[in-house]
């Protein structure tokens, strides 16, 4: 092969992209879970007609330890799942390494920031009642 | 040669969207994008209405007022819709990922097609 | 005795530093033909100037690949009356993702070179090939019996991949579908191609690649095949086997 293919051949860094693919491959089926658990608990067991919760039947159901837990889990699940499959988007647009290279800290901090604020959020609920 | 169309351009992603022309996977994918970049959209706007439950009863409780508002009903179905086309086209991906129902993906798109619009149905009459 | 039709052949035209258009082609034809017949007639006919490519006219070669009515076919084996009707327009363009050399004829260099970069087979011992009703077990030498690999290098599948569109840089269903045919177990340098932003993982299920694949190559298997010997691949270097 006397022409050289590289400008052809991207250079990815080996096996990062395997890890996120299973990352986000896993936290799918997890999500399914975890999301049906949260729609039955938070639209069908509230005091409203609607099914929806009242901010005094959240706190009373935030009582509960494993409720916190499985909200925390689902809302490590989701945010991982959704900026890895938005930042595959951003990919598609070919973007130059810098670019990408700002969209992945950017999400990343952005899915860090969002658990942290989210487990702040599940804690002080849960502090509001008893 | 100096010829920049019918050439591969960034620019061309929107053709994503808009699946014109294109076969069942096609819009499958077309389906799958749209329905993720809505959620996540409504991920992060959920996340932040919630900050309202650390503002206290009264707060949140007002916030709960707004539900009523038939737009917003209009956007909870939507989103309702959107896990469902989105998550049961998920399990198609992941299934094909794994080398299951490869050859007839297809048809695996229009099942799940078909009980996510059951399921969805089954939403609508509880909702209203 | 089949009727003739009347149809009109709508068909991309593009020369260097020219703006393209479409030439429209009023012709007689029989439906039982194939389009590639049509398009030869009118170049023999009507416009000597119109470019394209052809040459085995019977789906081995992979040179006559061009969109019909937006569809990316073979234009020898398809048949007029399964693209269009009597008194239609029937609409001829060049593949989509690669330069526009003349009229209905691209440049295809960028993919014969991914191709070469993977290392594809165009012939493989019948041991290694993915055939129906394979013996349980083959003989020994059976492997001196060699078979044409599937993937004619038509373009088609590059043509209607979405991902394709929007990057070169993308290697695309075929030579990965190559790159999968050899296996990474026994060709373990294909893994740092494959595992990457433009390899592997740049594939989005769209399945439209194996949709128009003329030659039961059925990439979008392949694809998630090659997915999983790469985490497999990577799975065992990370716990030290090889």
């Amino acid at each position: 092969m006397s022409q050289s293919t590289s400008s052809y051949i991207s250079a990815p860094r080996p096996g990062e992209t395997s890890w996120i693919w299973l990352v986000k491959i896993v936290t799918g089926p997890l999500l399914i879970l975890v999301l049906i658990l949260h729609m039955i608990v938070n639209h069908f067991v509230g005091s409203l007609p609607t099914g929806l919760m009242t901010y005094a039947d959240i706190v009373r159901y935030y009582q509960n330890p494993i409720i916190p837990a499985i909200e925390i889990l689902f809302l490590i699940t989701v945010v991982t799942h959704s900026l890895i499959g938005l930042r595959g988007i951003i990919l598609d647009m070919n973007p130059s390494r810098k670019v990408l290279s700002a969209v992945t800290w950017f999400f990343s901090l952005l899915g860090v920031f969002s658990v942290v604020y989210g487990i702040w959020l599940a804690l002080t609920i849960a502090s509001k009642g008893g | 040669m100096d010829n920049t169309r019918n050439q591969p351009s960034a620019g061309k992603f929107w053709s994503w969207f808009i699946p014109i022309g294109r076969q069942t996977g096609g819009w499958a994918f077309a389906l799958n994008r749209v329905t993720a970049i809505g959620l996540t959209f409504y991920l992060f706007l959920h996340l932040a209405a919630l900050s309202l439950l650390a503002q206290g009863p009264g707060s949140y409780d007002n916030f709960l007022a707004l539900t009523e508002n038939p737009i917003i009903k209009f956007g909870e179905w939507a989103v309702v819709a959107a896990v469902f086309l989105h998550g049961l086209n998920g399990i198609r991906i992941i299934l094909t990922s794994f080398g299951v129902g490869v050859t007839r993906q297809k048809q695996l798109f229009y099942g799940f097609m078909i009980v996510a619009v059951l399921i969805i149905l089954i939403f609508t009459a509880r909702m209203y | 005795m089949t009727e003739n039709w009347k149809i009109t052949l709508r068909v991309y035209r593009q020369k260097e530093n020219q703006a393209s258009h479409f030439d429209d082609f009023q012709m007689e034809v029989n439906p039982d033909e194939y389009v590639l017949d049509a398009v030869e007639r009118a170049w023999a006919f009507h416009d000597r100037t119109l470019c394209f490519r052809h040459a085995c006219h019977h789906s081995t070669c992979g040179a006559c690949g061009m969109r019909l009515n937006g569809v990316e076919k073979l234009a020898c084996i398809t048949l007029i009356r399964d693209v269009t009707n009597n008194g239609a327009t029937l609409k001829v363009e060049p593949l989509r993702n690669f330069p526009v050399a003349s009229d209905l004829a691209v440049d295809m260099g960028s993919f014969y070179r991914k191709m070469e970069s993977v290392t594809a087979r165009a012939v493989l011992p019948v041991t290694e090939a993915e055939i129906e009703n394979p013996p349980s077990k083959w003989d020994a030498d059976d492997s001196q019996y060699l078979r044409l690999s599937d993937c004619i290098e038509c373009g088609l599948c590059m043509s209607a991949c979405p991902i394709m569109a929007t990057t070169p840089e993308y290697l695309g269903p075929a030579p990965l579908a190559a790159a999968q045919d050899q296996g990474l177990k026994r060709k373990p340098e294909l893994l740092s191609i494959v595992d990457g932003e433009d390899g592997v993982w740049r594939c989005h299920s769209a399945f439209e690649c194996t949709a128009v694949c003329p030659s039961f190559v059925d990439p979008a298997r392949r694809i998630m095949n090659l997915r999983l010997q790469v985490v497999d691949m990577r799975l065992r270097k990370l716990f030290g086997k090889s």
